[in-house]
């Protein structure tokens, strides 16, 4: 038949462009497993489309468990995009509860979105297993380096005497991170949060492209996305919110408790498993991620990305989710955003 | 002078034999990408990275960066080529920049013309693509500061001038046009706004906190509806089979395309600067204006070989100029520069002000790259246009399966999520009932991309001044866009009050 023929060709390049997805599976060869668990082939999900910082998580995670051969068994990432994760969450706590060859990745915003009002997701790091946290990150207060603002002082006493004076913004919305992260000093100072002048960007470099273009006046976002500009002499970090000072291009950049504001925002990203968990499983995550965090491969990926390691257990973990829920919730509440 | 001189080095870097490899596989990918709905450049590259860093694997880090980058970057621009295909062939947009070539190209192929609108298709990409990538060579730095001046307002007052050339994308009523655009910028508002945070007719659906995504609903609309309407109306028995048609543009068709090509490369090129513009708009844009300027705008829409040249040549121009906020400032201004970012970065490379000085070879080894991709597009294009036409010979009962197939994983791939399946199908009856009534869909999908648009930049603008309006009107770029909007109005229907024949379509 002459149209089949035709159509077939038409097939043949949606083959390969399908292809392109198959590509992206290929994970190296399963040996023989030496425990009882894992059996069997392990998804490690991503809340997010391709491209994220979950997907790259979760892309390099299963990546160097195979290369070391930590894990044999094949492991494969699922992009679940949608409502920031919460999509995603809502399945997970619900029909996937006991499955433990199921595991995703998140950060702060599993702790935010359970509690913030908007958007909220009623399932939270509680319907979960936190099983170990990967990276750290720390939220970061900058200005555009020609500022009439020297130093968070400035910016907090202008703040004191006209809250309507200053713009300040970040690469998401009201009641999310980077907000929580920008008016965290100011919150801290004393200064109502809901005073202050935020401004929603779509993301972390449009954010960036309005302080460049005089747009705002201050930014809220993570230290590691602006390294480059202060390289370039283009941005002025005023403060880090990392319990100490960091080394690097940030070495002079001081701390909010060296400004006498006592407060910290670290931005983790970690790994998390099912409610459920067998012990088994849980114990072999425990060694596993244990032994991954001390992997040269393990290091030089990170380093590769420009992520920070820090590795936490399980149970530190999970301590620390408390501590950062509690701050996180205090905060929402002082704006008004909280979930009732 | 330094340009030139940098730029010969690219070349020397691009022509490395590997790197011409990389360049053609990432062109031919991108082509793929580009024809199929669903991957899109965004996760098409995604997807990729992972690929192209096992395969530079035993490279020194510069050397791979650029070879990897080199192969990243021409999925990207492939895709714009590839875009158009199914969107002239089946009316299915094969990326959301392309949604606007369906209202001609579709027509077009069904009066058997299809051949010579991939073929103009695809020399408008490469035009553009030139055009974008001298003014990358040449005005990167100065366009990245003038970019980086236009705050919420200029965006508002842009955007506002987008939705007031709604008119260049009505069919035969002003009106309808109008009530569909107001359709679409309800759609918008669904999803969490990213303003204040408030989750706006979600009813607690998780899975509408994001907001409709746009491809599912673009597709559905134009593609599906397209489908029912075939079947309902058993279109399939009337056994008059468009034909291809001859693949060469004619001279005169040569002739019609040369302005708009010239017009979108550089209107594509100045939107693809702006970060969070994009390819999309650019499309509209460029569409619009060309109706508004043509000598016979009544032709838009009904099958004009302008009304494909320009969006064509508008998307590729967007796709290069989008480069320059990227590789200069090291801000992304759409999805797949964001993950063209990440890709540079996960190799110590990272763009911004510093990468021209740093790392001159990767940055002027890709734009000379892009030259040579793109002169591979159009050589591997111009065959395939002939391959591809005979699509449009295939009966329609074996095509609509198809449509639908490719529609549906096509969404599925990108949303992994049923919703979006349900979505898609409820867009297709709905576009069959639009179309069938004479409602022109473009209004409506435009409205959804702008909504989130207009909005955002106006509560931005207004937050940062207080809630004072003037600042729209105090900023001359703002000022001058407002100026343009009204009278763009304004003017027809003051022609049409002093008895003049009005060569628009306004009120027909």
């Amino acid at each position: 038949m002459k149209g089949t023929k035709k159509w077939s060709k038409f097939l043949m390049i949606g083959m390969l462009a399908l292809s392109v997805t198959a590509c992206s599976k290929d994970t190296a060869n399963s040996g023989k497993s030496t425990s009882a668990y894992p059996e069997k082939p392990l998804v490690v999900v991503a809340p997010s489309g391709a491209g994220g910082g979950w997907d790259l998580t979760a892309r390099s995670l299963t990546k160097i468990l195979n290369k070391t051969n930590l894990v044999a068994q094949t492991m494969t990432v699922e992009n679940k995009p949608g409502g920031g994760g919460t999509v995603f969450m809502a399945e997970y706590a619900t029909q996937e509860k006991a499955n433990d060859y199921k595991l995703f990745v998140n950060s702060p915003p599993i702790l935010i979105n359970h509690l913030k009002a908007e958007g909220n997701t009623p399932y939270g790091y509680k319907d979960t297993t936190p099983l170990a946290q990967l990276t750290k990150d720390y939220g970061a207060i900058a200005v555009k380096a020609d500022s009439k603002y020297k130093t968070l002082k400035d910016v907090i006493n202008q703040l004191k005497k006209n809250p309507k004076s200053i713009t300040v913004a970040g690469g998401s919305a009201p009641g999310s991170m980077d907000h929580l992260v920008s008016i965290l000093p100011a919150y801290k100072s004393g200064i109502d949060p809901k005073s202050i002048k935020y401004v929603a960007y779509d993301g972390g470099g449009e954010a960036v492209a309005s302080l460049l273009g005089d747009n705002v006046d201050v930014i809220g976002t993570d230290v590691s996305s602006l390294g480059e500009y202060v390289k370039a002499g283009k941005i002025k970090i005023l403060a880090v919110e990392s319990p100490e000072r960091l080394g690097g291009d940030y070495k002079d950049v001081p701390t909010l408790k060296e400004q006498g504001i006592d407060a910290e925002f670290i931005i983790w990203r970690g790994v998390f498993g099912p409610k459920e968990m067998s012990k088994d499983a849980k114990k072999f995550w425990d060694d596993t991620l244990k032994k991954l965090s001390e992997k040269e491969e393990w290091k030089a990926e990170l380093k590769a990305n420009n992520w920070e390691p820090e590795y936490k257990d399980s149970e530190e973990f999970t301590k620390f989710l408390k501590d950062q829920e509690t701050m996180i919730q205090k905060m929402l509440k002082s704006l008004g955003m909280e979930k009732k | 002078m330094d340009t030139v001189h940098y730029l010969l080095e690219g070349f020397g870097t691009a022509l490395l034999p590997i790197n011409i490899l990389f360049a053609f596989i990432g062109v031919l990918i991108g082509t793929a990408v580009g024809v199929l709905p669903g991957i899109g450049p965004m996760s098409g590259v995604a997807l990729l990275i992972p690929v192209t860093a096992s395969m530079t694997g035993g490279m020194d880090p510069a050397a791979a960066a650029t070879s990897s980058i080199i192969l990243l970057a021409g999925v990207y621009y492939g895709a714009m080529y590839g875009g158009s295909t199914t969107s002239i062939l089946l009316n299915t947009p094969g990326e959301s920049s392309s949604v606007v070539t369906t209202l001609d190209g579709y027509q077009l192929a069904r009066q058997g013309r299809a051949g010579s609108a991939l073929a103009i298709a695809a020399i408008g990409s490469f035009c553009a693509g030139i055009v974008s990538l001298i003014g990358l060579a040449l005005l990167a730095k100065p366009l990245s500061e003038v970019a980086l001046k236009f705050g919420p307002a200029e965006y508002f007052s842009l955007m506002l001038l987008g939705l007031a050339a709604v008119s260049g994308l009505a069919g035969n009523s002003m009106t309808k046009a109008g009530i569909m655009t107001i359709f679409g910028l309800l759609l918008s508002t669904i999803g969490l706004d990213n303003v204040s945070g408030v989750a706006r007719f979600t009813y607690n659906i998780p899975a509408l906190y994001g907001g409709l995504e746009f491809l599912t609903v673009a597709v559905g609309l134009f593609a599906l509806g397209e489908v029912f309407k075939t079947i309902l109306h058993k279109e399939s028995h009337d056994g008059n089979l468009a034909k291809v048609g001859k693949i060469l543009p004619s001279k005169q068709e040569l002739k019609e395309s040369s302005g708009p090509i010239a017009r979108g490369s550089l209107l594509g090129f100045f939107v693809g600067v702006l970060p969070g513009a994009g390819a999309t708009l650019a499309s509209f844009f460029s569409y619009i204006m060309e109706k508004k300027i043509s000598k016979t705008p009544e032709k838009f829409g009904k099958g004009t070989i302008a009304g494909v040249a320009a969006p064509e040549s508008a998307n590729n121009a967007a796709s290069g100029g989008a480069m320059i906020p990227l590789l200069t400032l090291g801000i992304p201004g759409s999805g797949t520069t964001a993950i063209l970012m990440g890709a540079l970065i996960m190799y110590n490379i990272q763009p911004g002000p510093l990468l021209f000085q740093d790392h001159p070879g990767v940055a002027w080894g890709l734009i000379a790259s892009m030259f040579i991709g793109n002169v591979m597009l159009l050589i591997l294009n111009m065959p395939l246009v002939k391959v591809f036409a005979k699509i449009i010979e295939t009966p329609p009962k074996y095509l609509i399966p198809i449509i639908i197939a490719i529609s549906v994983f096509g969404v599925y791939a990108v949303q992994v999520n049923t919703f979006d399946l349900i979505l898609l199908i409820i867009c297709g009856l709905a576009g069959y009932y639009l179309a069938s009534n004479d409602f022109p869909l473009a209004p409506l999908v435009l409205g959804l991309v702008l909504g989130p648009m207009i909005e955002n930049n106006m509560r931005r603008a207004l937050t940062a001044s207080n809630g004072d309006f003037m600042v729209f009107l105090e900023k001359p770029i703002s000022l001058a866009f407002i100026v343009i909007a009204v009278l763009w109005i304004v003017i027809p229907f003051v022609l049409k009050l002093k008895g003049k024949k009005v060569l628009i379509n306004e009120e027909a």
